[in-house]
């Protein structure tokens, strides 16, 4: 009890421990508002994958696709664990607006708007049709064509804060798509003078995914022409990847290993029949380990950051060192009283420790609460200085990104609140470790008096 | 005496041990910002100069579609210009999709380019990779294509395989692409000459090039020769904007020789300006974090302060000594405040030494980093170029040793006016 008694008189006594409070709180405050936002996008990232990806995919590394999967995907309809299912076309294809110059290349992707809507998020990216995505390819101009689903920044431009204008109804353009179609070998599926395909589309309805290089680079296509035009219907039906979504309470790993077990099993059944090869380049992933290659740089930016604020935060371990290397200094005689009627060496420790603990817990409240505070208001403040100076945090003109992310993310502020106190005890330890093992003796003789 | 005084007191300050960590606190902060600063700028200006080294420095762009015909002459006027150095055309395609092999399709884009004047403007042959030695043959069409487009890069050490890049030199690939005024697309058979790697990740991973009088008699056959952009290098020193001005003149005059009512002036711009937006988005990126890390690095203040006025608590009687010595109470201050600025001068030049080692070795850091922990920090693919840029920007490096400098001041101002304000008489009597 007196050690708590102690340690607190010290923390009211002592005005010198505002400067080490200080020093954590603005740490603390720096640290949350910056990571909240960095994880905020990170996450939202992470998130936007996921949703294009859905759960599992498998996915054949090459464009020549895979063969067999009709079965497969009908096994796995039928299993309760998977509640999407879609079989994805994948290729890159030449679009150019007929009557005009301009030609993009880009990726295609035909998919059946329900399954890949019930598999993915495709549904929710829709504009028109997100509560009937099984209308996605129906246009609205000439019936006779098909119609195509096209990535949001192609076809509009985006506003101040990233919001896209849409017309009431889709916008009436076509489409002229020229692909090189593969046979199942990986040669051009059609010889002589014109190896491509081409077909016009008529623009359905667009997709707002929140990734760059899907709102600016995709288009989709119902999953019958695509794979006609990439002529992967003959002689044998083949595609890209399957999207499977689980079902919920079903966990991702019991998820993965069902699917990777099923798709094991579909492989030994086929091994012998024509074009068994092209199972040599498909592999079964979750969507995390699908998208990876795109994460991991935001991932290791967080990483970065991470880094480079811990080292930063060592300054608030020097700060708190010194200051309480000073408190300890002046209270050589109150230890040296602690010490001659029977206090431990490791109990005088432990109340400069204790009161490190509480300039660490009130430093670090007073961070926090102003770092989410900040983080409340940082879309409102970032609203006023675009309405008064123009000034944005990122340009969403240039940045695919919405609000600034401003959750508060309690587990991230725990962590963050934890190094603090952890770093006022760090910094307050040599010095209690120094006042607990004086020698009553030596503090207490006349001359040090 | 007052000397006498002086020196002891500096003495006092130097023994203290804890005055080190001041020094190291301010080094360490000095050197974070400098590496950062260094590296963000070096990134902003790689980007500044990829555009210069592989688009000249002024571009003739006309607005949509519209091509130059005889550039032959215009480049000969251009050329007559005393500020420029050379200029070359360019015939582009917006996109192209290109089969290079088995199962292998890739969207590209497509640049006809002057291979003979075109070094002259921008290093083409000395990012030719140069694994030819395959007798292609002057009959058939050749093309260059971007190392990216052939081959991906390990994914620990972001280092292509040369000898798989080798294989597609006089490989025969197809590419298809579009041309206005024509509904069909048309379809261009070459072979690879050599892989072209220029160390920005939008052209290695994007472009194929080919000679521009074969690339115009593929997409616009009869027209003679055609150009849809002018790259322009000026020489050494010339003043950007001048140079413009100068430019626009010559184009102007040519638009109305050749009766190009489309002509404008707003065609020419410098390629610096054309990346002035995603620059600008760049150095407010580079503002936020120098600002974050800055207000984070001002702990500094608090600990210089605590550290100066620990030393005051516990020397307080050797200070009283020397005051009653004689030295006075703003001599004291004085010293104080400059001893900070001694702390600051140390820390900030340890600070630039550090930050400098870092950032010029920072790509032997980061590929020992990627050896030793498997962890590849800076990727190509990622951040455009595939070498860190490791210049120190000494603008920069000034400021922040500055404001250190100014900052350790700071924080030993008030232990100065303490350490002014002791009074012997009360210091040093006996009870």
């Amino acid at each position: 009890m007196y050690k708590l008694m102690l340690a607190t008189r010290y923390f009211f006594k002592r005005r010198i421990n505002l400067l080490a409070m200080a020093a954590i709180a603005l740490c603390v405050f720096i640290v949350v508002v910056v990571m909240s936002v960095m994880i905020g996008l990170v996450s939202d990232f992470k998130e936007k994958n996921h949703s294009y990806s859905g759960d599992c995919v498998i996915h054949s590394d090459s464009l020549v696709g895979f063969a067999y999967y009709e079965d497969f995907v009908s096994e796995l309809e039928g299993e309760k664990f998977a509640c999407g299912v879609s079989p994805v076309i994948d290729g890159f294809g030449l679009m150019r607006r007929p009557g005009y110059e301009d030609n993009i290349g880009l990726q295609i992707r035909g998919v059946d708007p329900v399954k890949h809507s019930a598999a993915t998020g495709f549904g929710d990216t829709l504009y028109y049709h997100k509560d009937n995505p099984e209308k996605a390819f129906e246009n609205i101009y000439e019936p006779n064509l098909p119609g195509s689903v096209i990535g949001v920044s192609i076809i509009y431009k985006s506003g101040s804060f990233g919001e896209y204008d849409h017309f009431p109804v889709p916008r009436d353009l076509k489409f002229e798509i020229t692909c090189f179609p593969l046979n199942a070998k990986g040669g051009l599926a059609r010889g002589g003078a014109d190896p491509t395909s081409t077909k016009v589309f008529v623009n359905s309805d667009d997709t707002h995914s929140g990734l760059v290089k899907v709102d600016g680079g995709m288009i989709y296509l119902p999953f019958d022409e695509a794979q006609s035009m990439f002529e992967m219907g003959w002689p044998i039906k083949r595609i890209n990847s399957i999207h499977i979504k689980f079902s919920k309470g079903v966990s991702a790993d019991e998820g993965m290993a069902k699917v990777a077990a099923m798709w094991a099993k579909h492989v030994e059944r086929n091994k012998d029949k024509t074009y068994a090869n092209l199972f040599d380049n498909v592999s079964v992933e979750d969507w995390f380990r699908y998208r990876r290659e795109i994460i991991a740089p935001m991932e290791k930016e967080q990483t970065m950051l991470t880094i480079l604020f811990a080292m930063l935060g060592i300054i608030t371990v020097f700060v708190i060192f010194v200051v309480f290397y000073m408190i300890i200094g002046h209270k050589t005689r109150d230890i040296g009283i602690m010490r001659s009627i029977g206090v431990s060496s490791w109990s005088v420790v432990s109340i400069f420790l204790l009161f490190a603990g509480m300039v660490g817990v009130v430093g670090s409240a007073i961070g926090a609460s102003a770092g989410c505070s900040f983080l409340v208001k940082i879309n409102d403040m970032e609203d006023w200085l675009f309405e008064n100076y123009e000034w944005q945090l990122w340009n969403r003109e240039i940045y695919a990104i919405g609000e600034i992310p401003h959750d508060i993310e309690f587990n991230v502020i725990a962590v963050i609140v934890a190094c603090a106190i952890g770093a006022a005890l760090l910094g307050a330890f040599v010095p209690a470790v120094q006042a607990g093992f004086k020698r009553p003796v030596e503090v207490l003789q006349v001359n040090q008096v | 005496m007052k000397h006498l005084s002086f020196f002891l007191c500096f003495k006092y300050l130097c023994r203290k041990k804890i005055v080190l960590l001041s020094i190291a606190s301010v080094a360490m902060c000095c050197g974070l910002l400098i590496v950062v600063s260094s590296l963000f700028s070096g990134f902003i200006a790689a980007v500044e100069n990829s555009a210069s080294e592989n688009m000249g420095d002024v571009v003739i762009d006309p607005y949509g579609s519209m091509r130059v015909p005889d550039y032959d002459e215009l480049i000969s006027e251009l050329e007559k210009v005393d500020v420029v150095e050379a200029a070359t055309a360019v015939l582009s395609s917006n996109g192209g999709l290109l089969f290079l092999g088995k199962g292998n399709v890739r969207a590209v884009l497509l640049w006809g380019i002057e291979v003979g004047r075109r070094d002259a403007v921008s290093p083409f042959s000395k990012y030719l990779v140069g694994s030819g030695g395959v007798d292609i043959g002057d009959e058939v069409a050749v093309g260059y294509v971007g190392i990216g487009v052939v081959a991906k890069p390990d994914a620990v050490t972001d280092e292509y395989d040369y000898d798989e890049v080798g294989e597609f030199v006089g490989r025969k690939v197809r590419l298809t692409t579009a041309v206005s005024g024509s509904d069909k697309p048309r379809r261009i058979t070459f072979h690879i000459a050599d892989i072209s790697q220029t160390g920005v990740h939008q052209f290695d991973s994007n472009f194929v090039y080919m000679p521009i009088e074969e690339l115009s008699e593929q997409l616009y056959p009869g027209k003679g020769k055609i150009a849809d952009m002018i790259q322009i290098k000026l020489v050494g020193g010339a003043d950007e904007e001048a140079a413009v001005d100068k430019i626009r003149g010559v184009w102007r005059e040519f638009g109305k020789k050749k009766k190009l009512d489309w002509a404008s002036p707003l065609d020419v711009e410098t390629s610096r300006l054309k990346q002035a937006r995603l620059i600008g988005e760049y150095r407010k990126q580079m503002g936020m974090l120098m600002l974050i890390f800055g207000v984070v690095s001002g702990g500094v203040i608090l600990l210089i302060f605590c550290i100066f006025y620990l030393i005051v608590m516990t020397k307080i009687k050797d200070i009283a000594i020397i005051k009653s010595c004689g030295l006075g109470s703003s001599g004291v201050a004085v010293l104080f405040v400059f001893f900070g600025l001694v702390v600051g001068v140390a820390g900030s030049g340890f600070g630039i030494l550090i930050g400098w080692l870092m950032t010029k070795n920072i790509n032997a850091v980061e590929a020992w980093v990627s050896s030793a922990l498997g962890l590849n920090l800076w990727k190509s693919s990622t951040y455009m170029f595939s070498r860190i840029p490791n210049v120190v920007y000494w603008d920069y490096v000034y400021w922040i040793a500055g404001a250190a400098i100014v900052a350790a001041a700071l924080g030993a101002l008030v232990p100065a006016i303490a350490a002014s304000r002791v009074r012997p008489v009360r210091i040093l009597r006996y009870e």
